[in-house]
């Protein structure tokens, strides 16, 4: 079957209607001869000879080879065709952010229960498999049409797990974006998408955005309006990351005054995933663990959660002006470039962010731990196996 | 050993030596040996590494590359893709997979300056791109590469053995020369080279060996083709190499 796939490439899908223009190429819908399945095909621009496979395309490729989940958007094929490259992922019908939109649906408790189950069980896998997503909104969050919710579009995700490796922190919509990112962290795990999860988990109880902020320092108010400014006990960490600033303290509300129609299971879950410390910031396997998931009312069955009828459909609310009572800026950070950041100031984030590498890598020199001298004389050689020789020795010994 | 090894694609494709070592039928018609085989994966191999350290890359980024290299030749014959190609555009495809984009501009820059043209290192940027697409498919797509370096420096500190680092880190990167990582898990790999290290040092760590319940005779099946390497196919073959390409080239 991988030399019929690989003979016939594109043969192999009937090409239907453009679905939509994506940052790095069209998609279209298509009918896989090999299936009968339905499948959608982005097909990735290729710039005229410069850089080859665009890196966004290539990381959603190495990624997704290795994820393998109901919650994650199957990767079924890629293939090359007339010097472009086409990925081919199962049809999805929708996405969560035309659900929510979608002033007909009405979102009962035990639907944002199913969706929020259905998102963290594709977070779980990735976790496990060290991967994070990045890019954790409700326009990613894929719907199938039984109703599955999936995770899409992995073009921003890594693989983390070297505890050196510095990171962009220019990732996520800005809405969805923690406070150790904005914070200027390069050295982040899964909170950030345990984060991004809470922000999804929010919008869907209020249908609409939770922390709509103009601008990463008004994103970091909107935040504290709405949880209180930490305290160093609650996050010790917070003062030495790289763009940290000091905000005028202001008490936490009580998150019941923000979600008066959640119950107490879903603010108890809400505040875990929200805990701005992300080392005690709960994890994908927990939250699925928590008792909102395991009380009444159980999570709807995927199938028989309500679609919207066109993802064109429904508008989202205009964006909340920058309200008075967020926190504001008391000291200047260390570096005096930012002292013009104040809230709401459009575009400010531009100028603290724009000497960041778009893809965060920071290359380190070949050899770069213990030292590239390459391997041993030749008389260590000679001596090395006589010795192995002797070694067979010593193992027989010990079953004496 | 991060447990994510276990269920990745790398630890699915491992291949068995045999799977490995045949020479494809184009390969010998056009009169390439096993051993002629053998000295091109090393020649290209140090090859990338040069070209990596112009490029001022990780070591990781040259361990993919290498990786990759010596993937592709295990579906793919020399005769049909051209390792002169293909060991540069491994290293533009994994410094892009592990995050440190090498422009392939400056590779061809580098190429230019360490290669030697008499045997054929003639290519350009084009070239380069085409060949990525190829490659590409000739990996399946599976991009992502483990390695023995981080379990390295965990076994390590678990045996209280930190002070061998730099040593075991240099046999690690040496036994890139061989197919090992395409045969076994990297902390295996990264076993056989604390081994030897040992054997070297004379330090006695049988104990510690013992408890972690290894299989010995695949750490030693391991250490003695890394020293295989050291022994025979050490030193560069920049005098044979010209010669196989030339077969290469030739049609039978
Ligand atoms: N698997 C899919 N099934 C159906 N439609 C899809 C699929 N993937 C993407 N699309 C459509 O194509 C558009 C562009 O996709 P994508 O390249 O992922 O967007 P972007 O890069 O803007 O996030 C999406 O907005 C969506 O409407
Ligand atoms: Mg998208």
């Amino acid at each position: 079957m991988l030399e019929l796939k690989n003979g016939i490439g594109a043969k192999r899908y009937v090409k239907g209607i453009s679905l939509g223009e994506g940052t790095y190429g069209v998609v279209f819908k298509a009918l896989d001869t090999q299936t009968n399945r339905t499948v959608a095909v982005k097909k990735i621009r290729l710039g005229k000879y410069k850089e080859g496979v665009h890196v966004t395309a290539l990381r959603e490729i190495k990624l997704l080879k290795e994820l393998r989940d109901p919650n994650i958007i199957e990767l079924i094929d890629v293939y090359p065709h007339k010097r472009n490259l086409h990925l081919v992922f199962e049809f999805m019908e929708s996405d969560l952010e035309a659900v929510i939109r979608d002033r007909n649906i009405l979102l009962s408790p035990a639907d944002v229960k199913s969706y929020m189950q259905m998102c963290l069980r594709g977070l779980a896998h990735c976790h496990k498999k060290w991967v994070l997503h990045r890019d954790l909104k409700p326009n990613n969050l894929l719907i199938s049409s039984d109703g599955q919710l999936k995770l899409g579009d992995f073009g921003l995700a890594r693989i983390f797990g070297s505890p050196d490796r510095k990171f962009t922190h220019q990732v996520f919509a800005r809405w969805y974006r923690s406070p150790e990112l904005l914070f200027g962290s390069k050295q982040y795990g899964s909170g950030v998408d345990i984060w991004a999860a809470g922000c999804i988990f929010a919008e869907l109880l209020l249908r609409r955005p939770f922390l709509q902020g103009s601008s990463d320092i008004d994103q970091l108010g909107k935040i504290f309006q709405a949880f209180g400014t930490p305290r160093e006990t609650q996050w010790p960490d917070m003062t030495s990351l790289p763009d940290y600033v000091e905000f005028q303290f202001t008490p936490a509300p009580a998150l019941r005054s923000l979600f008066p129609m959640a119950t107490e299971d879903a603010l108890d879950l809400l505040s875990k995933m929200f805990a701005f410390d992300p080392k005690a910031r709960i994890t994908a396997q927990q939250a699925l663990e928590h008792r909102y998931f395991s009380t009444d009312p159980a999570p709807t069955k995927a199938h028989l959660l309500l679609r919207p009828a066109s993802k064109a459909e429904g508008m989202r609310p205009p964006p909340e002006l920058a309200s008075p009572k967020e926190p504001v800026v008391l000291s200047p950070p260390a570096k005096a470039r930012r002292i013009s950041l104040f809230p709401g100031v459009a575009g400010a984030e531009h100028i603290h962010h724009s000497k960041e590498s778009k893809d965060g890598s920071s290359a380190a020199t070949v050899g770069e731990t213990p030292s590239d001298h390459s391997g041993m004389a030749i008389t260590d050689r000679s001596y090395l196996k006589r010795k192995l020789d002797m070694d067979v020795h010593f193992e027989d010994e010990r079953h004496v | 050993m991060a447990a994510n090894f276990w269920t990745s694609s790398h630890c699915k494709r491992l291949l068995e030596q045999e799977e490995i070592s045949v020479v494809s039928n184009d390969d010998r018609d056009r009169g390439l040996t096993q051993e002629d085989v053998k000295i091109i994966k090393i020649y290209f191999s140090s090859y990338i590494k040069k070209l990596a350290q112009r490029a001022k890359v990780r070591q990781r980024v040259v361990a993919t590359a290498i990786a990759y290299f010596r993937r592709v030749y295990t579906r793919k014959s020399f005769s049909e893709y051209d390792p002169r190609l293909v060991a540069p555009t491994c290293l533009y495809l994994a410094s892009k997979a592990e995050e440190s984009t090498v422009q392939a501009k400056l590779l061809i820059f580098y190429m230019k300056q360490i290669g030697s043209d008499e045997n054929g290192f003639r290519y350009d940027i084009k070239d380069i791109l085409e060949m990525e697409m190829k490659l590409l498919e000739a990996l399946d797509y599976y991009l992502v590469i483990y390695h023995p370096y981080r379990p390295l420096v965990q076994l390590l500190r678990d045996a209280g053995l930190s002070d061998m680092i730099e040593m075991c880190w240099s046999i690690v990167n040496d036994s890139y020369g061989t197919d090992l990582i395409l045969m076994h898990p990297p902390y295996m790999i990264a076993l056989a080279c604390i081994y030897i290290s040992c054997v070297i040092n004379e330090r006695d760590n049988r104990l510690w060996f013992e408890e972690s319940r290894v299989d010995m005779t695949v750490i030693k099946n391991i250490a003695m083709q890394i020293f295989d390497f050291y022994d025979n196919y050490r030193l560069g073959f920049e005098d044979r190499i010209g010669a196989i390409l030339l077969k290469l080239s030739q049609k039978s």
